[in-house]
């Protein structure tokens, strides 16, 4: 049994994260943990997993142990041999440059012998249902797989318990039913596993027990009634000119084809959602659409204009892209600074802009955190910042990169509302999203891309209905009524 | 991005060779070309070079871009040589006497050879290392390392570095984008201004680099690295008999140029 018993925790005498939190787990069992942004999930996975205090500074309390061992007493590696964590973000966690080489790290380390790595390594990728990246090179990997390289990196060592942070949030439907099959066979062969997740209807399938953190306590969790759509206001202006065409257009990453000669309107008022599979091109158009790339082949037209002819400044007032990663779109040294920065690049009046400021800081939840380093804050908190900060100036076309993403039920609403108050002002939004829900609930259109080419392009419940029709189930929104 | 690494992962005589035999032959070979400021050597070495890229299925057509640096920048050397060295015979001016003026800056078959000398040898060093780096598994250098002495704590950190250069190249690349789309340009105006535009570039690449390294130590953390002083290989590489051949041949060849320095090689023996 894995224990934690009263756990508080705060990183170097700043406000505490975990305050005296107890939970177990047993062998065989998969508990799904959730909790709003910010209430210490992931900081009670690193506990459970000895890496705090072990490798991590701060003061800890309380009582953690495996099979009754005190973790505090053991070294971080015999703990690393029986508790396995998979962090969220896969792409720092991978260290080597082949896939073999880091299946095989592990038991390297451990000093598995060298006649048993070989068969290690395959079972692993086996298990995870991927022996084919074997050769591969880890760099080459797409978001998906190197979640997948990450879990069988672990699995290579045979630990007790395995702990995933969000292990489906940034893959596809079919990347999320494959987890889903992945670790219920993990769970039937005795392993035990702790799963954060805020979309916990993603894996609640297989789950034993959901637990809600809320950083002070931790509760059996039921789940609450759907949060509904805000209203749609579904006045799409078709008889203007879209706001932003591209004609044809394609574009390449060195050899690979990202995007195979695509042409999309989107009117104002409109509201488009962009599915596909992971790395069939859905953020490369973003950016495109956005003017940040320019095509190799066709052209992009924003109201009417080619945008490679316009001025930059004219295009970044007009656009506002989120990228997906919050790191590396804040400048600033203080969260008011971050959320006034356009107003001196875009020379913008004053007193309105601040007025905007100030009612977007604060629709984020973030009013509080005005004078912080931006850097500081959490996550989904840094998400919800790269948004309020871009409405300031009022963009037309909101382009937004998996929105949701990190995102508990108040910042899904907070993105909902921006993206209707743009809607309203006569502007449009596309979003790229895995989450069938918004599509169906919150979208005039839905556009599905398969390898840089459009495949269905219509009314959310069609597209929907054909794309059940193709075998992508996985696809449909099964929760909300479409 | 491959060809950002370099490592061209193809099967090839010289891919075979054991890591420490590429480093041996890379080491020799440059210290004898360094020391031993002979022409004919250098052209010598230079041809066998050339062949071993081909021998190596490395086309250096393939470096076009990296390559006609390479080469403007070596014909540079040379002229810059010319021009610097007045000693020795001289063949012309390049400026002639026209009445009062001149005759300036002499050509001299000194300082041809010492141009062409020095030509060959940047040559020589630049392909070599690019050859080593092209054909040499970076991973099984780095565990090769350990069979001489060095921790694979330390050796492992080349791989790492390896692992995470093409990342910070998309990470400068997403930033820039991040900049644009917020209508942040590189300004030219004022010291405060440029400032502004280092800063805004630095912090979030600094940010994100700090948390690749936390999550990078977490994880190799909890998969035992460090677990013991030792640790198991799944892939090492392995010495044959020709790793044996080739590391006394450029020995050898070593051996030899340090005799033809001192003089004392038999005349008939040197090129």
């Amino acid at each position: 049994m894995l224990e934690a018993r009263d756990v508080s925790f705060s990183y170097g005498g700043e406000s505490t994260v975990l305050d005296s939190v107890s939970m177990t787990l047993e062998r065989g069992e998969l508990v799904l943990l959730t909790g709003p942004t910010g209430s210490g999930k992931s900081t009670l996975a690193k506990c459970l997993a000895g890496l705090i205090p072990h490798v991590i500074d701060g003061t800890l309390s309380g009582h953690l142990a495996v099979e009754d061992n005190d973790l505090d007493s053991m070294r971080i590696s015999e703990i690393a041999r029986r508790i396995a964590l998979v962090q969220q973000d896969s792409e720092g966690q991978l260290c080597t440059l082949r896939v073999s080489d880091e299946v095989a790290f592990g038991p390297e380390n451990f000093l598995i012998p060298e006649n048993e790595l070989a068969q290690k390594v395959t079972r692993s990728l086996e298990e995870v249902e991927r022996p084919d990246l074997l050769d591969r090179a880890t760099y080459q990997l797409s978001g998906g797989e190197k979640q997948r390289v990450a879990i069988a990196s672990m699995l290579a060592f045979r630990p007790d318990y395995l702990i995933l942070d969000e292990p489906t949030s940034s893959l596809d439907p079919a990347g999320t039913r494959r987890i889903r099959h992945v670790l219920s066979n993990l769970k039937s062969q005795g392993m035990g596993i702790i799963c954060i997740e805020h979309r916990f209807e993603r894996l609640q399938s297989i789950a034993d027990r959901i637990l809600h953190l809320t950083g002070d306590d931790i509760v059996p969790f039921s789940p609450p009634p759907e949060v509904g759509p805000l209203a749609i206001t579904s006045s799409v202006e078709q008889d203007s000119d879209p706001l932003v065409r591209a004609e044809s257009i394609a574009y390449s990453y060195g050899s690979r084809q990202a995007i195979q000669d695509i042409t999309i309107e989107v009117d104002r008022r409109e509201v488009v959602a962009i599915m596909g599979d992971n790395g069939s091109g859905k953020t490369t158009l973003l950016l495109l659409l956005a003017g940040l790339l320019s095509p190799h082949r066709g052209l992009v037209y924003l109201d009417s204009e080619a945008i490679e002819s316009l001025p930059k400044t004219v295009v970044a007032r007009k656009t506002a892209v989120v990228f997906q990663n919050p790191n590396h779109q804040i400048f600033e040294t203080t969260v008011w600074r971050e959320q006034t920065l356009g107003i001196d690049i875009f020379e913008l009046q004053e007193e309105e802009a601040l007025g905007r400021a100030n009612k977007f800081l604060d629709l984020a939840g973030l009013a509080d955190t005005r004078t912080r380093n931006p850097f500081s804050l959490s996550h989904g908190q840094k998400r919800r910042l790269n948004i309020s900060s871009i409405m300031v100036h009022e963009p037309e076309l909101l382009l937004l990169d998996e929105p949701f993403i990190g995102q508990d039920v108040e910042g899904r609403k907070f993105v909902q509302s921006v993206i209707h108050s743009t809607v309203s002002r006569g502007g449009s939004a596309v979003v790229v999203t895995h989450d069938s829900q918004f599509a169906a609930q919150f979208c005039d259109r839905l556009v599905f891309i398969d390898n840089g080419r459009i495949l269905l392009d219509g009314m959310p419940a069609d597209v929907m209905k054909q794309l059940g029709k193709l075998g992508r189930s996985e696809y449909v929104n099964r929760l909300g009524d479409v | 991005m491959a060809s950002r690494i370099g490592f061209m992962d193809v099967k090839s005589p010289v891919h075979q060779l054991h890591p420490l035999t590429k480093l041996w032959m890379l080491l020799t070979l440059n210290t004898s070309i360094i020391l031993y400021q002979n022409g004919a050597f250098g052209l010598l070495v230079l041809s066998v070079l050339v062949l071993t890229f081909r021998l190596a299925k490395v086309s250096l057509a393939r470096l076009t871009r990296k390559m006609r640096f390479i080469l403007v920048f070596s014909i540079l050397l040379f002229i810059v040589q010319v021009l610097v060295t007045t000693n020795g015979t001289v063949f012309l001016y390049l400026i002639p006497r026209i009445g009062q003026v001149g005759p300036a800056l002499p050509v001299t078959d000194y300082g041809i050879s010492r141009g062409v000398s020095i030509m060959l040898r940047f040559l020589v060093i630049v392909l070599s290392s690019m050859l080593f780096v092209a054909t040499t598994d970076p991973t099984l250098l780095s565990y090769a390392l350990t069979d001489i002495g060095i921790p694979y704590r330390y050796a492992f950190g080349l791989v790492v570095a390896l692992r995470f250069l093409p990342l910070f190249d998309q990470e400068n690349e997403t930033v820039r984008m991040a900049q644009h789309s917020r209508g942040i340009y590189p300004e030219v105006g004022g010291l405060h201004k440029i400032l502004r535009t280092i800063r805004y570039t630095f912090f979030p690449l600094l940010v994100s680099a700090l948390m690749k390294a936390e999550s990078l130590s977490l994880s190799m953390d909890g998969r035992g690295f460090g677990y013991q002083d030792t640790r198991t290989y799944l892939r090492r590489p392995t010495w044959r008999h020709r790793d044996t051949a080739v590391c006394f041949l450029m020995t050898m060849i070593l051996a030899g140029v340090i005799l033809a320095i001192l003089g004392l090689l038999p005349q008939f023996l040197s090129v």
